[in-house]
């Protein structure tokens, strides 16, 4: 009895020791990345790996990296920072990659960040853009996106421009949207323009009715959302059913898919977003990458999805320039590296933060998504004001 | 009640001393990844231990029990960026868990069974709820990272967690032998005889709740070290609850060694599933659970001795010593 | 303050009923359980989520509208929880109060993992009924109303049940005392299969009503289910009208708190009211807390 209870307790402790198998990826040059493949996130999570595996296919197209076939490892962090840490933990001391991108969303590539800072890892970030990721005195992370401070700007402008004067502010209460605040907060000082309602909310709330009657005795002339996909949709549609209205509605990160106007149908007309990338714009490269992408997954590419890309090329002109794998070689190239990828110009200051890459703006018009803003890439006039709920 | 020499020369504290060992000469063999995991059965260890204080000893089965691991998170962490040397934010995250825990046991353990069960469960909120809510001390939803230069090595964290493993099964095999752990086990089965027969009911019970809130409070200061990120989610999460509950019930509640041997096999399935099936993970814990409950009440160990019909909060006789 | 004129008001309160209703109809549901059973179901969320769920297969697979799918997802949850409390409820039913509790906790973990692996976390939910009619110049959202309604349509339905039919009356009779009930000749262990049956074709209405209102994913019964403990505990365990006032109650504090202090709060008050009701007075529960 003892002694089975004994053997049991130390057949357990053995098989600890002896473990799994590892993963022989000999040849290949492997990027590790773990992704929001389910979660809040879970769909701009999925552009941005589809991103990433048209990158990788077609680097391998022309060849590999350094003569080497490259592959992708990718776990699913569940949109959660925790479990995205603990991904990247495995991924570079477990599984042993070569090459790391970065998850998406600030919150998730804050917790990521501090694991390749830990083990002096280079990270490219291709869905993160909240300032305070580079504020942390850390040298191994390198952003693609704009930074979310400057994502709701030219709106703002835009705006100012119509006279208007009072803002509803609303943001998830995580690292992006508070960045998206905060931008959105300073500028609107600068502009001369007011926020009369302010709140913050849970990650994981989907009722915004009494904030949305709060908003109304406050009659904003226009809302910003600091949000992602599912709590632009929910808001939008609690907004008709509250009948709240003003005339301008800005989101972040929502608008710019094609879900947001899927989900809401008729009732996305008018609502205004951020984004990084069209597939309208006249850049090399843009068309067709736009083209592939619409073949293989069927709908125009976002710019989550062109970000996965971006990051992909990013990576390949560092190796290219840095000659190897050697981490401090591919950090020093990451910090010099000024080139411009199908997603856009990168170029990091000292911080591994990004100064180079152009934010634009998004409306949904006539149930289609058009780049109104700046003036020069618009593909459509912005629409103004926005159509009151009973005259749709 | 067999005598602490008697006991030093039993065959299971050899072995408890052998794991001991092993556990200690594997940095110099295993990678990091590997110590890392160990890290974490460690932690689950001690968190089994304290949950079967509470629970599995005396009888009073908490369903929120994450709750001081969460606290001790935060408090650690809090040390941590205040700029004080790591192994005083442990303290501190155990100092944070045990203080609270005082008044929340005096009015949590008025409850029975049940309503015990579901009021930790609802501490456990409140305490992700005021995580996420006093933003200005915890940052609220955004979470604290700490940077890497705050924290110390894998090495001392992993004898660190060891240490604390190690502290709180000593602990637990030293009350079960001496007249404190009687008195919770007659609490357990009881408590308004043992009431009656002049056992201070409400002393022993508060004693036993603040030391199974201070070994969390420590862990979860560990914890955040190891990840180096904090938020209100991970911090207060549910699956801990869950693992705890499982380890210590199928491993055999209100045993030494139970909390052990579960806390080993959750861990090692959780290893093999949680990177690419979380949810077969968390799947497989609600199953076993339902086992332990339908059919195995004395957990795994109970296989090795004669009474597998034992259950773990309303035992009938007296159980021998592991 | 402008959130104080009556316009806005009358706007929270009737969001609050009517949120209020779908909290009634679930509260009541688990309530009935434990009147009857001594079990505390923790199950009870998931065979709401399976109705929401059930709604959303039915209706981006087949096109459904959701208030056709009651008709037939009520049923068949009738007869699963029917099925269910054979096979295993009854097991734990004769056991303390805590086996019932850890066997229906894994079971509801079962659930959850599940359905994750089906569903995947991201939110879903049922886009009919959207917008809102107005009365009297005051927008009432149209989803929320018909969900409402129903709801409370379905509660008062139970409760004529309970109170006017020999079936219900038998019920009544065991929730009382099961063996008194045994002797005058009825079977409880049927009357425990019809109960856990009915409350969870009420969970699963309940549940269908969810889905055009709220996005949820499998992960979203943990704040239900402590929303149902509030609201049994602070109605009264056992007391079925008590739940339903409960429930309204806690819809309407909600919406207000919600409004007059943010959103966060809102959604926490279930939390505090639970736990507070059960640190600072279990006493006043009728002395159920400590028995």
């Amino acid at each position: 009895m003892k002694n089975r209870l004994l053997l049991s307790a130390l057949l357990s402790f053995l098989i600890t020791f002896i473990v799994a198998p590892v993963a022989s990826f000999a040849q290949d040059i492997v990027v590790g990345a773990s992704v929001a493949l389910t979660g809040k996130y879970a769909r701009t999570g999925q552009e941005q790996l589809q991103g990433f595996q048209m990158w990788v296919d077609d680097v391998n197209a022309r060849g590999g990296l350094l003569g080497r076939k490259v592959a992708l490892k990718y776990y699913d962090d569940e949109s959660k920072p925790e479990t995205g840490a603990k991904l990247y933990e495995k991924l570079i001391t477990d599984d042993k990659v070569d090459l790391l991108i970065g998850p998406y969303s600030s919150d998730v590539t804050m917790a990521a960040s501090t694991v390749a800072e830990k083990y002096n890892f280079p990270m490219v970030s291709s869905g993160a853009s909240a300032t305070q990721i580079w504020e942390r005195g850390y040298k191994n992370i390198f952003g693609l996106y704009t930074l979310a401070e400057n994502y709701m700007v030219q709106i703002l402008d835009f705006a100012k421009s119509k006279g208007l004067k009072k803002i509803a502010l609303i943001y998830e209460n995580t690292e992006f949207p508070r960045a998206i605040a905060s931008g959105v907060k300073s500028k609107a000082k600068q502009l001369g323009m007011n926020v009369v309602f302010e709140e913050e909310y849970g990650k994981a709330s989907t009722d915004f009715s009494s904030m949305i009657i709060k908003m109304k005795t406050k009659k904003p002339d226009m809302v910003i959302g600091g949000s992602y996909l599912p709590d632009s949709v929910a808001f939008m549609r609690q907004a008709k059913e509250n009948r709240l209205y003003a005339k301008i509605f800005a989101f972040a990160v929502g608008p710019a898919l094609p879900d947001f106007g899927k989900n809401l149908g008729l009732d996305a007309d008018g609502v205004m977003g951020n984004t990084m990338f069209e597939s309208t714009l006249k850049r090399p490269g843009v068309k067709e990458f736009a083209e592939k992408y619409k073949a293989k997954y069927g709908h125009e590419p976002g710019y989550h999805a062109a970000g996965g890309y971006g990051a992909g090329q990013v990576l390949e002109d560092a190796v290219k320039k840095a000659g190897s794998l050697d981490r401090d070689k591919l950090r020093a190239a990451l910090f010099s590296l000024d080139t411009t990828t199908t997603f856009g110009r990168f170029k990091v200051d000292a911080t591994g933060r990004q100064i180079g890459k152009r934010g634009y703006a998004v409306q949904w018009i006539n149930g289609n998504r058009e780049l109104i803003l700046p003036a020069d890439v618009a593909t459509a006039k912005p629409v103004y004001p926005f159509k009151d709920w009973n005259k749709r | 009640m067999p005598s602490v020499a008697s006991r030093l020369r039993s065959s299971s504290a050899w072995a408890g001393a052998a794991l001991v060992a092993a556990s200690a000469l594997a940095p110099l063999v295993f990678n990091e990844y590997y110590q890392s995991f160990l890290l974490q059965v460690f932690i689950a260890i001690a968190l089994a231990q304290a949950w079967n204080l509470i629970s599995g000893m005396t009888g009073y089965v908490s369903f929120g029990h994450s709750a001081f691991f969460g606290l001790g998170a935060y408090g650690g962490a809090l040390f941590l960026t205040w700029g004080f040397p790591w192994w005083l934010a442990v303290f501190h995250g155990a100092v944070v868990a045990a203080i609270l825990s005082l008044p929340l046991g005096v009015l949590t353990l008025r409850l029975r069974g049940p309503y015990f069960a579901i009021a930790m469960l609802g501490l456990n909120e409140i305490g992700r709820i005021v995580a996420t809510l006093w933003v200005d001390l915890t940052n609220g939803g955004s979470g604290i990272t700490l940077s890497p230069s705050l924290l110390p090595s894998l090495g001392m964290q992993y004898f660190t967690s060891l240490a604390l493993a190690l502290g709180a099964t000593l602990l637990v095999a030293w009350i079960h032998g001496n007249r404190f752990g009687l008195e919770l086990r007659a609490i357990r089965e009881d408590e308004e005889a043992a009431e009656m027969v002049g056992v201070n009911t409400t002393l022993n019970k508060v004693i036993a709740f603040v030391l199974s809130a201070l070994i969390p409070g420590a862990m979860g200061a560990v914890y955040v070290m190891y990840t180096s990120f904090i938020n209100p989610g991970s911090a207060f999460a549910h699956t801990r609850n869950v693992e705890m509950i499982v380890m210590v019930l199928f491993g055999g509640s209100g045993t030494v060694w139970g909390p052990i041997v579960g806390a080993a096999i959750i861990m090692i399935l959780r290893e093999m599933l949680w990177a690419e099936f979380p949810e077969v993970h968390l799947a497989l814990l609600g199953v076993l659970l339902l086992v332990v409950v339908l059919y195995l009440p004395g957990g795994i160990v109970s296989l090795a001795r004669r009474d597998r019909r034992r259950r773990p909060d309303v035992a009938k006789a007296e159980e021998t010593p592991p | 303050m402008e959130l104080l004129e009556p316009d806005i008001l009358l706007q929270l309160l009737i969001g609050g009923l009517l949120a209020g209703a779908l909290y009634a109809l679930l509260a009541c549901g688990l309530n009935l359980i434990f009147g009857v059973m001594r079990v505390i179901n923790l199950t009870h969320a998931e065979l709401m989520l399976i109705g929401a769920f059930g709604s959303y297969v039915l209706y981006t697979a087949f096109g459904i509208h959701p208030l056709i799918s009651l008709f037939l997802i009520v049923p068949v949850m009738f007869v699963a929880g029917y099925y269910f409390q054979l096979v295993l409820v009854e097991r734990v039913v004769e056991r303390p109060m805590l086996d019932s509790l850890l066997a229906t906790y894994g079971v509801s973990i079962i659930l959850v993992n599940i359905g994750l692996l089906i569903f995947t976390a991201d939110f879903k939910s049922v886009p009919v009924l959207q917008g809102s009619f107005a009365i009297d110049d005051i927008p009432i959202s149209e989803p929320r109303a018909v969900a409402g309604l129903i709801s409370v349509a379905l509660t008062v339905g139970v409760y004529l049940f309970l109170e006017r039919t020999r079936l219900g009356k038998a019920v009544r009779a065991v929730s009382e005392h099961a063996q008194v009930a045994s002797i005058c000749g009825i079977d409880v262990r049927r009357i425990r299969m019809l109960t856990f049956g009915l409350a969870s074709a009420m969970a699963a209405a309940a549940g269908v009503m969810l889905s055009v209102i709220y996005s949820f994913w499998p992960g979203s019964g943990i704040d239900f289910i402590q929303k149902c403990f509030a609201i049994i505990i602070i109605g009264g365990m056992g007391n079925f009208v008590g739940a339903l006032y409960g429930g309204i109650l806690l819809g309407v504090v909600e919406s207000f708190v919600g409004a007059f202090v943010s959103t966060q709060w809102g959604e926490a008050m279930a939390y505090v009211l639970l736990v507070a009701v059960l640190l600072i007075r279990p006493t006043g529960l009728k002395g159920v807390a400590r028995a």
